[in-house]
């Protein structure tokens, strides 16, 4: 039982991670409290399957991955570009605008793929035992993908140049103007990023975990990286890492000990987000959060 | 004695209603809303209008909160479902009589408003969009939840809720409703309308533009913010149990996310921190769902969602292009009408007469 919330709880926290570091940028890099995010998690996991071997382009694991988050990132773009870019800085408009965005996929989803459950391709059947807990090799390559591409991203942020004008725009948007830097442009690049790690991580967890897509995916995940951005502050990479592990032990934890554990494992994020900020509204580390300009 | 009083009311309130056409014009729609049933309405058509007037206090109620204090949430159908539940409750448990059960009703929502407020005082902006949105959510789980299935029957709900008016007939009922809501309508919206205009109103006003001034200068926003919160509580929870008795039904629907996204559209489309906005915005919503998108333009059944997404593109462009909303436009007209008009014409030749009189 131990060994179960470990082992699942530590790869499902890697795919969770990668979810909410995509939330967590586009909010420290340009302010957006991004309500859709969990419709781009959606997007990513439908687009897979269509691109995938059962889809209607029938293509493989891989490449059909690749396409499927450039055509989210691309979306997101042209997204950021016609609706939140003339907004920014009003934040009741853009709330209201990214949840209208939010809306409005779920039509779109329900409308071209019906109101079905929406089968995803898995990236291997066959599964492994790892200390006593069988395992699926899908599940094992998403946990891995998720952490090297968590630690692409924090090479990228830390160490490229488009990394450092992303933190100088994040510290004073003015400032990053004055000495060149293209913020229309950079907000835009982290958009996309920031739908692809969401986009990366509905397709793992949708091929790996659930199976299905549907309409209605998009809420949880949203909520989900809330609970998770909130654990660990909001803007801060690091703690939105060790916030992902968090809420994946519990969820773990919730669907292996409660009974009938998993018709209420939904309701586990929002529950440690209303009790987080209860107890703790600056996050778990202490680090004070700044909700003000 | 009793002509000069008449006249003098008469007077006074040609001076205060005839003479601003703001108010003149919210005058000719109630007669309007009055008279209407004497068209010989079917009942379809007035369950549309009952449905109206109570989705409008819903929508008001949550202007009162998101456009006059910018306490953004995301989840008012917390209060509503509230109040339809806890009535359902009552009377299925209880056997309460309607017009016990909904004062009660009514109670239990606004201690509500006062409860969930408390976690949403210490956040703002996102976090309380996603606390306030958290509450229903897990309120749905809850009732959707198998083990309770016994307390709140799941999926299906709280059936077979009394009507207001049983003593009448099926005809007689549904008229005596239409104006039962619009009675409640009018005296919440003129309530909501004279708060927000007053000096509390004044102050929620300060909390949304810069509430770490407002704190500066002396004011206790935490018990400004409760006031809010409660308010709105209170009418979100009154239109919520009214409902769920016209309807005869209290289910989880009414807890969803989309059925608290329906007075964000409501309210931008009306005008949002207007209050009389979503008045507006709640019969338009009605005309566009009910005549524009089932009868003149013949959704399958199949495809009914698109409606919300109709709504939704309407939501988005109004921000992007048109962030006053309907209302506010119509006001902002009349408004210049009236400056536009000479000093001394103003007010009607009775009241003139009647204060010259007085003079001498």
């Amino acid at each position: 039982m131990i060994e179960e919330i470990i082992i699942l709880g530590t790869i499902t926290g890697a795919v969770f991670a990668l979810l909410a570091v995509g939330f967590t940028l586009i909010y420290g890099v340009a302010g957006v409290t991004n309500l859709a995010h969990g419709s781009f998690f959606m997007l990513g996991a439908y687009m897979f399957s269509v691109f995938g071997p059962m889809g209607f382009v029938q293509l493989g694991i891989v490449p059909a991955l690749i396409l499927a988050v450039i055509f989210v990132a691309i979306v997101a773009a042209i997204l950021y570009k016609l609706t939140i870019g003339p907004i920014i800085g009003d934040e009741v408009a853009v709330l209201v605008v990214t949840v209208c965005i939010a809306m409005i996929f779920q039509q779109i989803m329900l409308l071209t793929f019906g109101p079905e459950f929406f089968p995803v391709p898995a990236f291997a059947e066959e599964s492994t035992i790892i200390w006593g807990v069988s395992v699926t090799y899908s599940r094992i390559v998403a946990a891995v993908t998720s952490l090297a591409l968590f630690a692409f991203l924090w090479i990228f942020i830390s160490k490229t140049k488009i990394g450092a004008a992303m933190r100088a725009i994040s510290q004073d948007r003015e400032v990053a103007m004055l000495v060149g830097i293209n913020t229309e442009r950079l907000y835009m690049l982290t958009m996309g990023i920031s739908a692809s790690l969401a986009a990366v991580a509905g397709i793992f967890i949708a091929s790996s975990t659930t199976r299905v897509a549907y309409s209605f995916m998009w809420l949880e995940p949203l909520a989900l990286s809330f609970a998770i951005v909130v654990l660990g502050g909001l803007g801060s990479v690091k703690g939105t890492f060790i916030g992902g592990f968090i809420i994946g032990y519990a969820e773990m934890a919730v669907a292996v000990l409660a009974p009938q554990g998993g018709a209420i494992v939904s309701v586990v994020p929002f529950a440690t987000m209303v009790l987080v900020l209860l107890v703790r509204p600056k996050g778990l580390f202490g680090k004070r959060v700044e909700m003000e300009e | 004695m009793v002509a000069t009083y008449l006249r003098r009311a008469y007077s006074s309130f040609a001076a205060h209603v005839f003479d601003i056409p703001p108010r003149l014009l919210v005058f000719l729609v109630l007669l309007l809303l009055v008279a209407l049933p004497v068209a010989k309405l079917d009942d379809y058509v007035l369950g549309i209008l009952i449905s109206a007037n109570l989705l409008a206090i819903f929508a008001a109620s949550w202007d009162l909160l998101v456009g006059r204090t910018g306490q953004m949430s995301l989840g008012h159908a917390l209060f509503f479902g509230i109040g339809a539940y806890s009535t359902g409750l009552l009377f299925e448990n209880f056997g309460f009589p309607v017009w016990v059960s909904v004062p009660i009703a009514v109670l239990v929502g606004t201690s509500i408003g006062f409860l969930v407020c408390f976690p949403c005082l210490r956040v703002k902006g996102p976090y309380l969009v996603l606390v306030t949105m958290a509450f229903p959510i897990i309120l749905e789980a809850l009732f959707k939840w198998a083990p309770l299935n016994d307390i709140f029957h799941g999926e299906l709900g709280i059936r077979k809720l009394p009507s207001f008016f049983p003593f009448l007939k099926i005809q007689g009922q549904v008229l005596a409703e239409y104006y039962f809501t619009l009675t409640l309508l009018f005296f919440s919206s003129i309530i909501l309308y004279k708060i927000a205009n007053s000096h509390t109103g004044i102050v929620f006003v300060s909390i949304l533009d810069d509430d770490v001034s407002s704190r500066a200068s002396g004011i206790n926003i935490t018990k400004y913010k409760l006031m809010a919160f409660a308010i709105s509580g209170l009418f979100a929870s009154l239109a919520g149990c009214i409902t769920a008795h016209t309807l005869k039904v209290a289910n989880p629907p009414m807890l969803s996310l989309s059925w608290s996204f329906i007075p964000v559209i409501v309210t931008f489309l009306g005008g949002i921190g207007t209050i009389y906005g979503p008045l507006l915005g709640a019969y338009i919503y009605f005309i566009l769902d009910r005549y524009v998108l089932t009868i003149l333009v013949d959704i399958p059944y199949e495809l009914v969602y698109t409606k919300l997404m109709v709504f939704t593109l309407i939501v988005v462009i109004l921000i992007l292009k048109w962030p006053r909303g309907l209302a506010r436009f119509t006001t902002d007209k009349l408004q210049d009408l009236e400056e536009a008009r000479d000093i001394d014409e103003r007010g009607p030749k009775i009241w003139k007469t009647y204060t010259k009189k007085k003079k001498k």
